[in-house]
């Protein structure tokens, strides 16, 4: 190479850059905006994160990527999203697992949700139902626990150790004093077969995936764990404040929109008011609730209390769990 | 609605242009993705989920699901022609395929993979008409012993398929096994030979150990051939026709094929890898002469195909009849489901007998189209054969490469398969049996967690393998597999 073409090829660089940096805030986004979903297409992160991309899209005049990159329950995305660096084109939107419980269950996680992670915006939360088969001699959580009262007696199904069904069951069992028998499965439809199968006898599940099978008279469900009755399922009580649970019972899966820390926090601030914006239309809520969640339109310091939250919560679940094996 | 009044019915909604077109163009799409080595009807699916928000829900879901059963068709193709399976489930019909094609019965064994697919379809759908009420009862009643027994006789009866000294059959299916316990434990969350790589959480990925161990080293293995890179010979049309021997031949392994695809394909979590590998086992089995299996038998290819075919239509039995995905794609398509803001489950078939029946008279249409549509290409797919190695090799890596991606996005997957290859290369060499290797991969793990679960079920008695009627029958089953070798060379020696 010549000095004169390495100087012109040194100067279009400094240009880049110059124009990267002047562009600021105020132009972005100026490129198609990418955002890495833990899931894969057809699954509900993934439809969560299309329903609210395509009208991102539309009010930010770029398209939205939407990119799977499933495996290791969302965490590959959360990794993903990281190695782009913080470009101010990179998103992620993923559920609560790899942003609370993650560093608890996987030791090479690669990242610390906190200090690499900039929260953007809460999206939607879905509670649990407990489902059990309706030959189960209670119909209530109080005839629940009553049968549960000999120690392992009840057994219940999850999708795994230390996923939201099975650490949502343990939480429970700790708040009602009873201790529950542990059968680990790989998805909610393994459980669903074998409760009506009658192998096992309950498990914490999506309303949506007991639904069907409540309607067909195979299934009960006797209480949800989110802190107001649920649209979808009005009639199921909640069991916060119910059979000696404290009021403050509440656990819920969640989707929200991050960002890699250190992304300019003008633009997480646009996205943030952009994503609320969208959480309002009623249309948007409509769709969520179909699918069994719950629009959560919030600031992103919500966000980084719910992730604060959630990790203490769900932390002192897995300490009472692996100490009890 | 009566059986009758329901087939009707869903000929009128199968009929509709616009879902016959979607139907068309689903079975053409997903023989395409099973033809093309690694990347399958997951894939596919994945691709054409944002078109079906566009259009009616019967017509996204009859497309849908002509790519999925579309594929089990391509896959035969590669694996004959190039022992290159499009679809892991069509491994096994290398066994045999390959063999033949390299006997000059390329288009005969291409034949019998479409007609035996063809065949098993059909069949399935009678099994799927007559008996979905039953299989769907049988998903449920079928827990965690039935499965670990089921599948510990499956392994017992398959680990005979490949050639050579049983010490190296048997070590190939130990591999498998231990290569099915990497990533994360289901039973305790802990992570089994990950060396701290998170892509291998999951495990590793199906398709790439199925396009390393099979395509990848065939490739490499043909590379010192290529410099003999001649035109291979001309294949007449009198090749392509199979003989009265073929015919009578392809007939028994057909019927057994499907009636075992279609077992399998009803209970939630096997489905048609496993169908074809023991859809082989059973032909071998059954053989009078099972040293020609592996030299071009063609009831190898009959079986397996009708087996796999059969195993892609019932597989929708859980999923229509209870909500329940049995795999993956299944889950796929419910997902399809829900975005129309149809609510999968026990009451689909009185809520929306338009998408259950529509759904079933499309897959007689679309298989009749497919077997239209892959005969006459019996000859195109054969003069693929005439395609210089050096165009044809760098090709196939191509398409593996982004086979292998299309799973989930992941470039670790690619180097795993370029790895894989190596090792499949060097099996090949030492006369290994790859196919025993998937065999062990796809069954150990399902065996592992059904074993594990099954005893977490009966809090540890061991007792419920034969206190089960069923899980005891596959016990005994077992040893009757496990005695019967022993019997015949006790009476060999007193005879």
């Amino acid at each position: 190479m010549t000095d004169l073409r390495r100087s012109l090829a040194l100067a279009s660089l400094l240009a880049g850059a110059f124009v990267t940096s002047a562009a600021g805030a105020q132009d972005w986004p100026a490129e198609p905006v990418h955002v890495f979903v833990g899931f894969p297409a057809g699954s509900s992160p993934d439809t969560i994160a299309r329903l609210v991309a395509e009208p991102l899209a539309e009010a930010m005049g770029q398209p939205v990527v939407v990119e799977n990159k499933p495996g290791a329950g969302g965490v590959i995305a959360i990794q993903q999203m990281l190695a782009r660096g913080n470009d101010d084109y990179s998103f992620g939107i993923n559920i609560n697992g790899p942003l609370t419980t993650a560093p608890r269950l996987i030791a090479d996680l690669g990242y610390d949700p906190v200090a690499d992670i900039a929260p953007v915006g809460l999206i939607a939360t879905s509670p649990l139902v407990l489902a059990v088969g309706a030959d189960f001699p209670a119909d209530d959580v109080q005839g629940f626990i009553d049968a549960a009262a000999e120690p392992e007696a009840i057994s219940y199904g999850s999708v795994g150790e230390g996923s939201g069904a099975h650490l949502t069951a343990e939480l429970f069992a700790d708040a009602a004093g009873v201790q529950l028998f542990h059968i680990p499965f790989q998805s909610y439809a393994e459980v669903t077969t074998s409760i009506l199968g009658g192998e096992i006898d309950s498990g914490f599940m999506a309303p949506s995936a007991a639904l069907p099978h409540v309607e067909a008279g195979t299934m009960k469900m006797l209480g949800i764990t989110s802190a107001e009755p649920f649209a979808q399922v009005p009639d199921v009580p909640v069991l916060a404040g119910q059979a000696g649970l404290p009021d403050d019972f509440r656990a819920e899966l969640w989707n929200a929109m991050i960002a890699p820390a250190g992304t300019d926090p003008a633009i997480v601030e646009r996205l943030n008011a952009e994503l609320n914006k969208i959480l309002k239309n009623p249309e948007v809520q409509d769709r969520l609730l179909a699918m069994g969640w719950q629009a959560q339109p919030g600031t992103s310091e919500d966000l980084a209390e719910r992730i604060t939250d959630d990790t203490a919560m769900w932390g002192g679940v897995i300490d009472r769990t692996q100490a009890a094996n | 609605m009566t059986t009758l009044e329901g087939l009707s019915h869903g000929l009128t909604v199968a009929l509709q242009p616009s879902v016959l077109i979607y139907s068309l163009f689903g079975a053409l799409l997903g023989t395409l993705v099973g033809v093309l080595p690694g990347i399958g009807a997951m894939a596919a699916i994945t691709l054409l989920l944002p078109i079906t928000y566009y259009i009616s829900s019967e017509a996204a879901l009859v497309m849908l699901a002509a790519v999925y059963y579309g594929a089990q068709y391509g896959g035969a193709v590669a694996s004959i022609l190039l022992r290159l399976p499009g679809t892991p489930q069509s491994a096994v019909t290398t066994l045999d395929g390959y063999p033949m094609a390299q006997q000059g019965r390329a288009g005969v064994a291409l034949f019998a993979a479409m007609v035996s697919s063809f065949a098993g379809s059909m069949l399935g759908i009678v099994i799927l008409v007559a008996l979905a009420g039953w299989l769907g009862r049988l998903a449920t009643s079928f827990g965690a012993a039935e499965y670990a027994a089921m599948m510990v006789m499956g392994l017992v009866a398959a680990s005979t398929i490949g050639e050579g000294r049983p010490a190296k059959s048997l070590s190939m299916v130990v591999l498998g096994v231990l290569l099915g316990c990497v990533g994360t434990d289901v039973n305790s969350g802990v992570q089994r030979f990950t060396f701290g790589q998170v892509q291998l959480l999951d495990g590793i990925n199906l398709v790439a150990l199925a396009m390393g161990l099979f395509g990848l080293a065939e490739v490499i293995g043909n590379i010192r051939k290529a410099e003999r890179d001649g035109p291979p010979p001309h294949v007449s049309l009198r090749q392509l026709v199979p003989t009265r021997d073929d015919l009578r031949r392809m007939v028994a392994p057909i019927g057994r094929g499907t009636l075992l695809g279609g077992f399998f394909g009803a209970l939630p979590g096997t489905g048609s890898t496993i169908s074809s590998f023991l859809g082989y086992a059973l032909e071998r089995r059954v053989a009078r002469q099972p040293e020609r299996f592996g030299n071009g038998a063609i009831e190898g290819i009959a079986g397996p195909e009708a087996a796999n075919n059969s195993a892609a239509i019932t597989a929708f039995v859980p999923t229509l009849t209870l909500g329940i995905p049995g795999d993956p794609i299944m889950a796929l398509m419910l997902g399809a489901l829900v975005i129309h803001g149809i609510q999968p489950g026990p009451m689909m078939l009185e809520a929306h007998p338009d998408m259950f029946w529509g759904l079933v008279v499309s897959f007689g249409i679309g298989n009749l189209f497919l077997l239209v549509l892959n005969l006459p290409l019996i000859g195109l797919w054969v003069s693929m054969l005439r395609i210089p190695f050096r165009w044809l090799y760098p090709a196939i890596i191509v398409f593996v490469c982004l086979g292998v991606y299309s799973v989930r996005g992941s470039t670790f997957d690619i180097v795993m398969v370029a790895g894989i290859g190596a090792i499949g290369y060097a099996l090949a060499v030492a006369a290994f049996s790859p196919a025993l290797l998937l065999l062990g991969f796809v069954l150990g793990p399902l065996i592992e967690t059904n074993l594990r679960r099954a005893l977490l079920v009966s809090r540890g008695d061991l007792v419920t393998f034969v206190e089960r009627p069923v899980a005891c029958g596959f016990v005994i089953a077992t040893a009757a597999l496990l005695a019967l070798p022993l019997l015949k060379g006790l009476r060999r020696r007193n005879g």
